[in-house]
């Protein structure tokens, strides 16, 4: 389904992503790790074009969509949903519009210009909103909500693109322990009943074993662990993540695993 | 070590009293150099005026004061010239807003196009960019009167200099509010597939239209200061008719027209104060 | 977390939806009647009527070519008057090279770039070889000493677009840069050509024709052109003295508008710094003072730039002195008012911690508030002087003197247009001049401050 071939990315000098090869053949929940500066978030903005790779080809549906030009890559970039650590919405909008801009791509400009939304779009957000119990904030400004609320109302957004694929760049990196499991529950139950592959980029160990199906460790841009979840030791973790090693099995600690031990399992 | 100390207190004493001294130097000389502008200065202004300086400060009550004297002796009949002249008055303020709506109109396009996170090429925004600095370099007047002087009398040439230069002094404002916005919300409009112009739209502009607003206020009130500036010199309105009133030394009316004119400008001061205080709160 | 769609939620979106679309279609509609009242109000539609092409094409033309007049009387043909610009003093001595003068028959020839040429006969003065105009025209004059176009008479209404024949006049003018005007009296020719001749000297200097760099390059040349005066004294003389752009007079012009602007803001923000302070409330504790203040501060930015100008036109006559108070004035309230809001922000943390020390009231606001309002003040400064630069133009405009008053001059003259744009080019530099430098001085001078 999705099969990156040996993309690399370029700063200048640095080697942010260094030929990478990732194959995922079924859907599947993904989880990448790393110390910051591995080259993760270049990696998930690589996919969506957000930013340009230098060499390599990504392949989805057997489509290179590196190749994509103009109305192509908007439409790419609808299909693959991403969600940012920093929440990315649009503070002076309310939560609705918010929501609704993830159907930018299938707007014509003047309609979208002057907010002219049809009832129907206005009821799948509202619809979207009940289901990551956000629905009483809907009228509200996007910049009066918690952290936690503004990373479900961008799931909300994401979802509302009907994309084929989401990535998450530190989506709870920036969130108190209970909202971080309420977004990652979220994802989870995406990935579970749409059949979506969610590629998430995390910085605690633990949440990536209590999530996802595989694992990949990146390091200095270069893939070094890509495997289940069961099969990373210890060891090998304390090698990907260097000095940053103690912060990131911190996670043991916080109650996103305390009581979603077994999500996986009853999902 | 001690006596390193000692030796690393004094360095540093000596390089602040450098410092400071090299601050009084700066400071002495730009004082001097302040005073040297000032007194040749006025010496060149006394001696290329018409009247002398002194001549002319003990004149200068004469003029109100007769202007004063005027409108008491008429009376009554003051206040009807006040309502004479609101036409003209509003004339003037209409012009005022008509320029400004589309100059802050043009001067939004622009911005757009010399902001470097909404536009890559750099030579689109160092182009744009100039083009504003010489829109807002030309003095209205020098606009308008080649105007007046190719298409006679009307409020239009005042408009359109009004237009040129508020495009390209909001244009510089816009476009540094655009270059400040938080470029997280385009990203994240990026990222759903938004086009270039969506991402305006919906990332950039929610973010600094209570500036643009703001900016555009401040606007309204020095373009009405200029439109009465320019109907000075025949682009119609209470500008004009002051010209005229001046001409014929009806200082009853003359004084009318002052005194709308700085209700106005106050009032108006007042208004977009008022609006723009709104305006700013609520943006926190 | 899932819960029932509700209800409420739905209406108050629904509802949302619907005021936003009224609000939409109220606003387009106020826009459209305003625009179309506007429209004609402004008297758009007749823009096309009012607009003078002459005058414009003319105003355009001279801004970037210059003329030659060659002139004919039917009286004394071989008199031919040639000047430049047709000015009083402008007579050229010695013909140029584009005009051929032939004894055998008498004739002149005025030769153009593009090929064609007027040529004046005794009883006649023909035309030939422009480009794309195929008939040789001839123009003569009949027994009543009125101009016509041969083989024309009465059939005027068949003559080319470019040519018009009246019963005292006819005028030709195949491009922008030829025109022939033959009058019962006269012959003139007016030959264009492209760029600002003589800008750099004039016609009589014995420097005429030397560029830039040439003359630059002169200034330093030790061969004195005359033995009388050295050349640095002569080009810089010969320049300043040129009587057709008038260097001398417009160079000053600028000057003098230059110094009003800065006269003015220097005197607004030395006497509105003070005031500031004592119309804010944490250095002022009297109020009656700082209300007195505020009102002074809205009187003279109320009075507005124009009246103060009016006001002071009558004091002191046409002259600097105008231009500097009415700036001075206005800005010394805008300054104080903004200054004093500016003072009422500052932190109070830093005026308390310099107060701790047992300082004096006139130290605790020399080290606790002047810091932190410096840089503003600064900036505020330098932008009213960018902006008071473009003001004191237009108050010269009005009567003050300046270059303003030299603009309004050229312009109403109505053939001067080449001076015209050279004065308003020579504003536009100044004041980008004076943004640019003062943009650099800013942040020279607000770095300084940020860094200590
Ligand atoms: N826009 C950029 N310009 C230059 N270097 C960048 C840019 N973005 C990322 N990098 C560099 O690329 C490397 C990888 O960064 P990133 O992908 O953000 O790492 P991670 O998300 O794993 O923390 C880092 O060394 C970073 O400095
Ligand atoms: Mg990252």
């Amino acid at each position: 389904m999705l099969k990156i071939n040996n993309i690399s990315k370029y700063f200048d000098q640095v080697k942010a992503v260094n030929n990478v090869s990732i194959n995922v053949e079924n859907s599947s929940m993904i989880g990448i790790i790393g110390r910051s500066g591995a080259g993760k978030s270049t990696l998930l903005r690589t996919i969506n074009r957000l930013t340009d790779a230098t060499s390599g080809e990504i392949l989805f549906q057997n489509q290179n969509i590196l190749d994509f030009k103009k109305k192509d890559k908007l439409e790419w970039q609808k299909n693959c949903a991403m969600i940012f650590q920093q929440f990315n919405l649009v503070p002076r909008l309310d939560v609705l519009t918010n929501v609704m801009l993830g159907k930018l791509n299938e707007m014509s400009t003047v309609r979208a210009s002057l907010k002219l939304f049809t009832s129907e779009e206005r009821h799948a957000a509202l619809n979207l909103l009940n289901k990551f119990g956000m629905m009483q904030t809907a009228l509200q400004r996007a910049e009066t909500l918690s952290g936690g609320q503004q990373q479900r109302v961008a799931i909300c957004r994401a979802m509302m693109q009907d994309p084929k694929l989401i990535l998450a760049d530190e989506p709870i990196a920036s969130l108190d322990p209970l909202n971080a499991r309420l977004v990652m529950e979220s994802l989870r139950k995406i990935h579970d009943e749409q059949n979506i592959t969610v590629i998430c980029n995390l910085h605690t160990l633990d949440t990536a074993k209590q999530y996802c199906d595989r694992i990949i460790g990146m390091q200095n841009g270069e893939i070094v662990f890509d495997d289940l979840p069961s099969k990373l030791t210890n060891q090998k973790a304390r090698e990907i993540y260097g000095a940053e090693a103690d912060e990131a099995f911190e996670g043991t600690m916080t109650s996103v695993s305390l009581e979603s031990a077994d999500i996986k399992k009853t999902a | 070590m001690y006596s390193d100390n000692i030796l690393g207190f004094e360095t540093i004493e000596k390089n602040l009293k450098a410092m400071a001294f090299k601050r009084l130097i700066y400071s002495f000389i730009s004082i001097l150099a302040i005073l040297f502008l000032l007194s040749s200065g006025l010496t060149i202004a006394e001696e290329n005026n018409a009247g002398s300086f002194q001549r002319g400060l003990s004149k200068f009550f004469d003029y109100p004061v007769d202007l004063f004297k005027e409108a008491f002796e008429s009376g009554w009949r003051w206040y009807a010239y006040v309502f004479k002249y609101l036409p003209d008055l509003i004339s003037t303020i209409n012009m005022a807003f008509f320029s400004t709506l589309f100059g802050a109109i043009f001067a939004l396009l622009l911005s757009l196009f010399a902001s470097k996170n909404l536009i890559k090429n750099q030579y689109i925004v160092t182009l744009s960019r100039r083009t504003m600095d010489i829109l807002r370099s030309f003095p209205e007047l020098v606009i308008a009167m080649i105007f007046l002087y190719l298409m006679g009398k009307s409020e239009l040439p005042a408009v359109i200099a009004i237009v040129i230069h508020t495009a390209g002094a909001l244009g510089k404002l816009f476009s540094e509010a655009i270059e400040n916005a938080d470029n997280k919300p385009i990203e994240g409009l990026q990222s759903c597939g938004a086009s270039w112009w969506q991402r305006v739209r919906f990332a950039v502009i929610p973010q600094v239209v209570p500036l643009f607003i703001s900016y555009t206020l401040l606007r309204l009130e020095i373009n009405v200061r200029a439109s009465t500036i320019l109907g000075f010199v025949g682009a119609g309105g209470i500008g004009e008719a002051l010209s005229a009133v001046i001409q014929f030394r009806y200082g009853d009316e003359i004084i009318a027209i002052m005194f709308l004119l700085v209700i106005t400008i106050i009032s108006l001061d007042y208004f977009s104060r008022f609006l723009r205080g709104r305006l700013i709160g609520d943006n926190k | 977390m899932e819960q029932v769609l509700n209800q409420n939620v739905i209406d108050a979106v629904d509802l949302k939806h619907k005021k936003h679309i009224r609000i939409l279609i109220i606003t387009g509609f106020v826009f459209l009647v305003y625009l179309i009242g506007s429209i004609l109000h402004f008297d758009l539609p007749n823009l096309a009527k009012k607009w003078n092409k002459d005058r414009a094409s003319m105003f355009m033309l001279d801004i970037y070519a210059h003329k030659d007049h060659i002139k004919m009387n039917w009286k004394d043909p071989q008199k031919i008057d040639l000047r430049f610009e047709g000015g009083h003093r402008h007579v050229y001595k010695d013909d140029p090279t584009w005009l051929i003068r032939n004894k055998n028959n008498q004739s002149t020839i005025v030769n153009f770039d593009n090929g064609g040429q007027f040529v004046f006969f005794p009883n006649r003065v023909e035309m030939r070889n422009f480009p794309n105009i195929n008939e040789p025209f001839i123009f003569k004059l009949n027994k009543n000493g009125k101009p016509y176009v041969d083989g024309y008479v009465g059939k005027e209404s068949m003559l080319p677009s470019w040519m018009r024949a009246t019963e005292n006049k006819v005028e030709v003018r195949p491009s922008l840069y030829e025109r022939l005007q033959v009058y019962g009296s006269k012959v003139e020719v007016h030959r264009y050509e492209l760029g600002w001749k003589y800008f750099w000297f004039d016609f009589d200097s014995p420097l005429v024709g030397k560029g830039f760099f040439d003359a630059i390059s002169l200034m330093f040349n030790e061969d004195r052109v005359d033995p009388k005066i050295s050349n640095f004294n002569l080009v810089v003389n010969e320049f300043l003295e040129n009587e057709i752009w008038h260097h001398n007079t417009v160079l000053f012009a600028m000057v003098e508008t230059l110094l009003m602007a800065i006269l003015g803001t220097l005197i607004a923000s030395m006497v509105g710094l003070p005031l500031a302070f004592l119309a804010a409330y944490n250095v002022t504790p009297l109020s009656s003072i700082r209300f007195f203040l505020r009102r002074l501060f809205d009187m003279l930015r109320g009075i507005d730039m124009l009246i103060w100008s009016l006001i002071f036109l009558r004091a002191f006559g046409p002259g600097l002195f105008t231009g500097i108070f009415a700036i001075a004035f206005t800005d010394t309230g805008t300054l104080g008012k903004l200054m004093s809001e500016a003072i009422e922000n500052t932190d109070k943390k830093d005026k308390e911690g310099i107060q701790s020390t047992g300082a004096n009231k006139v130290l605790q606001h020399r080290f606790g508030i002047i810091p932190q309002i410096l840089p503003i003040f600064i900036s505020q400064s330098l932008y009213y002087l960018e902006s008071n630069t473009r003001a004191a133009v237009i108050i010269g405009a009005m009567g003050a003197g300046g270059i303003g008053l030299h603009f309004l001059g050229a312009l109403m003259t109505g053939n001067d247009f080449e001076n015209v744009a050279y004065m308003a080019i020579l504003v536009l530099v100044a004041v980008m001049c004076i943004d640019t430098m003062s943009a650099k001085l800013r942040r020279l001078l607000i770095g300084i401050e940020d860094k200590k």
